[in-house]
């Protein structure tokens, strides 16, 4: 006898459902009319869920006890030392941390950006002068992007490195003659047989120090996503991106001095002949440019969670600072002015995170295929603009709440606010994020 | 770190360890009360109870140090079983969940009982249990009975408030037990029950990965009589004390600190204060 296959019923009423718009099924001795699939959809369906799963929920427990336990107590000391202390860094590494997104293959967890999110915000909750923040999201986010670009024999070398969190991934593009304006880099990758030699030097590198020094951080130290042309004559079209460690011979490093997240350094490096494989190269000749805008994506969404979270955090930390500091015979917290302060800075402070997890949600979306590139980006854009503004403006009345005590260098709502400051230009200035949201929204021809 | 004398001890000891833990109203989350002043359990998220953490780090360094398998075993509601879940993912081989409706409302003795059956039905699966092993108590009863009572049901010896697991040999224990203002040296004859005080083992934090293997493996739920629970001797029916009412202590106490540079006057204001509170002095 045939054993009716419903498995195969079922989907194939389920396809028909989701093409058509009008459906009749006749059952028994009635008709049934099914109208607009979508609307039912939308009726039945919950289109937005803030819930998060219990695996989530789970991961994060882990990291925030991590984050309150070994983080949170030794904030001061990253100012201090301007060093992140590297037994925090190795403990991360053990709990899987720079694995996060990279795929199971490579030795990941191969989650996906909304739970990296989750992960980040209790390390950011731990520390909101987000010297760890940077840490963990620059290297989450290259390393996405060196691993979905990068060879096959470069996953099996570097990102297998990187997952274990035995190696670091920075990002290198800014130079000293450019910044915004990519096309005005001047490195110079040149092929020569199986080989590239670069010549240049990059400017404003967040883990310069934490790359060169093999075994301190990183047991391999670590090394940059590197923009460079290939072939200058065409422009941006002529960018290609290569992966450089910076324990390479002959790499030069130097430091500059931050305002703030003093734990993870930040410095320029030159490049003098430098020959690296050609297997080291992220994608193909030509794509540079195009790649750096989809990694600046993912570092910027990871970017607006950050700064929504630190201010978030550090409005906390005030609440109670004004709860008990008294001025005029009350404290602080019962002036009303400060509480219409408190009110609308933690409501805008609401938004910009929720919109940090629209723009997670906008990258999961395109690994999914469900939407495209310049979605991707006109979100991402809005979130890291909303995100740093929002924050800086919320700080900053978190920090005068506290009165003097406010100024002083360890406090950490002055942290906090050197901190996100850092986002006015780093991953793409707020200048060019309102660039891209005007550029999607008018079109490209008002856009010079 | 436990050291293993395998000369004294030719069988050379896998041990099979079983942790009991509690899953308990998350500490951190402030409490939520029914009516006659009891937890309310339903409504609050469960965790792990923190004195249990120090228990499953106590047996998976003697795994570690000596070879074995950890089984936790939990009595609880079957909506607990997340909870759970973090003993898997700090290395617990295997899980078991007790749950039953019959077993609702059992007080410490029942509950002993009943955690008792799990041993005595794990003891015949794997042959032999070498250590029982749980926190000191829990967090949101605080009894410290149920380890000592379990060792009772199982006719095994106990020693509570373990500090550190010094040494397994020759099918003995060597621990050092916290007393108060100091210390104890005791060797106990394995299978024994141990209580295990947060003093000197620090508990684990799970790896990311180890959080999502186990929150694919498997928790084996059993009902009372898959372990063959008298089930007249559990659930509120079956357990001797009752809670008949909860409430905060008030402490009525106060300090008050008498200076003076002359003593005499010193002692008159102190016995002054004191007849003024209606204390009789001779
Ligand atoms: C703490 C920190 C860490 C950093 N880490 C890294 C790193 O790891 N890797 C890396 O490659 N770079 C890094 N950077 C550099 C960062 O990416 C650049 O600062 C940023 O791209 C801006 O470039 P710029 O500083 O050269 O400013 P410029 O490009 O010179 O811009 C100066 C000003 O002009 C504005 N401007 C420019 N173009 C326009 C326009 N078209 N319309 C309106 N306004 C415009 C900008 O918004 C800015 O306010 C970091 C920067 C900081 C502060």
């Amino acid at each position: 006898m045939i054993k009716p296959d419903y498995e195969f019923a079922k989907r194939s009423l389920v396809k028909l459902l989701l093409e058509v718009d009008i459906v009749l099924i006749y059952l028994n001795t009635t008709w049934l009319l099914l109208l607009k699939w979508n609307l039912l959809i939308e009726v039945f369906c919950m289109p937005v869920d803030f819930a998060i799963t219990k695996e989530q929920e789970e991961l994060k427990a882990v990291v925030r006890e991590f984050s309150e336990k070994y983080i949170a107590p030794r904030v001061v000391e990253f100012e201090e030392k301007q060093m992140i202390p590297p037994e925090i860094i190795r403990e991360m590494a053990r709990l899987g941390l720079f694995g996060v997104v990279i795929p199971d293959k490579y030795d990941g967890l191969g989650l996906d950006p909304i739970t990296a999110g989750l992960v980040l915000e209790e390390i950011v909750r731990g520390d909101p002068e987000c010297s760890l923040a940077v840490t963990f999201l620059v290297h989450t986010s290259w390393g996405y992007i060196a691993c979905k670009y990068g060879s096959e024999e470069f996953r099996e070398d570097v990102i297998r490195k990187a997952a274990r969190g035995d190696l670091w991934i920075g990002i290198a593009t800014t130079e000293p003659g450019a910044g915004s304006d990519l096309t005005g880099i001047s490195t110079i990758a040149r092929r020569e047989g199986n080989e590239y030699v670069i010549n240049g030097e990059k400017a404003y590198i967040s883990g310069v120090r934490e790359a060169r020094e093999k075994g301190t951080w990183f047991k391999e130290g670590g090394g940059h996503v590197t923009l460079t042309y290939t072939d200058k004559s065409k422009g941006h079209r002529g960018m290609t991106f290569f992966f450089i460690p910076l324990t390479h011979p002959k790499i030069t490093t130097r430091l500059e001095k931050e305002i703030g997240r003093k734990g993870w350094s930040f410095g320029s490096f030159t490049l003098n002949d430098v020959r690296i494989p050609e297997t080291y190269r992220i994608g193909d000749e030509g794509r540079g440019f195009y790649i750096a805008m989809e990694g600046f994506d993912h570092a910027r969404a990871y970017i607006a969670l950050t700064c929504a979270v630190a201010a978030k955090r550090a409005i906390e930390i005030a609440i109670d600072y004004i709860k008990q500091r008294r001025a005029f015979g009350q404290p602080i917290a019962k002036f009303q002015g400060v509480q219409f302060q408190l009110a609308t800075n933690w409501s805008r402070l609401e938004a910009a995170h929720a919109l940090a997890y629209k723009a997670l949600w906008a990258l999961k979306m395109e690994q999914e295929g469900k939407i495209g590139r310049f979605e991707v980006t006109k979100i991402v854009a809005s979130a890291k603009l909303f995100a740093v503004e929002t924050a800086k403006m919320a700080l900053d009345d978190a920090m005068r709440w506290m009165g003097a005590f406010g100024y002083t260098e360890e406090n950490p709502v002055a942290l906090a606010w050197k901190a996100v400051k850092s986002y006015d230009w780093a991953e793409g200035s707020s200048d060019i994020m309102r660039l891209i949201v005007a550029r999607e929204l008018l079109g490209r021809e008002y856009i010079k | 770190m436990v050291t293993v004398n395998s000369k004294q001890n030719p069988s050379s000891e896998r041990l099979n360890i079983v942790v009991l833990v509690k899953p308990v109203p998350d500490p951190k989350e402030p409490p939520k009360f029914k009516p006659d002043g009891t937890l309310d359990r339903l409504s609050m998220k469960l965790v792990m109870n923190p004195y249990d953490k120090y228990a499953v780090e106590a047996a998976l360094q003697l795994r570690e140090a000596l070879g074995g398998i950890v089984i936790g075993v939990s009595m609880a509601p079957p909506h607990a079983i997340d909870a759970l879940r973090e003993a898997l993912a700090m290395g617990v081989d295997e899980f078991i969940l007790l749950s039953d409706p019959r077993l609702a409302g059992s007080d410490t003795l029942a509950t002993s009982y009943a955690l008792s059956m799990v041993v005595k039905k794990l003891w015949s699966k794997l042959g032999k249990v070498d250590l029982v092993l749980c926190g000191v108590e829990s967090s949101d009863s605080n009894t410290a009975h149920i380890g000592p009572e379990v060792a009772e049901w199982l006719g095994l010896p106990s020693v509570s408030y373990v500090d550190k697991i010094l040494e397994v040999s020759g099918g003995y224990v060597k621990v050092k037990k916290l007393i108060e203002g100091g210390y104890m040296v005791i060797r106990v004859k394995m299978p024994a029950v141990l209580t295990i005080a947060g003093t000197s083992y620090t508990p684990r934090i799970p790896t990311l990965r180890d959080v999502i293997t186990a929150r694919r493996k498997q928790i084996t739920t059993l009902n009372a009589d898959d372990v063959s629970i008298d089930t007249s001797k559990v659930g509120l029916l079956g357990s001797p004390t009752r809670v008949i009412k909860m409430w905060a202590a008030e402490i009525k106490r106060r300090g008050k600190i008498f200076t003076d540079t002359d003593i005499d006057r010193l002692i008159d204001n102190f016995l002054a204060e004191l007849r003024k509170d209606g204390v009789k002095l001779k």
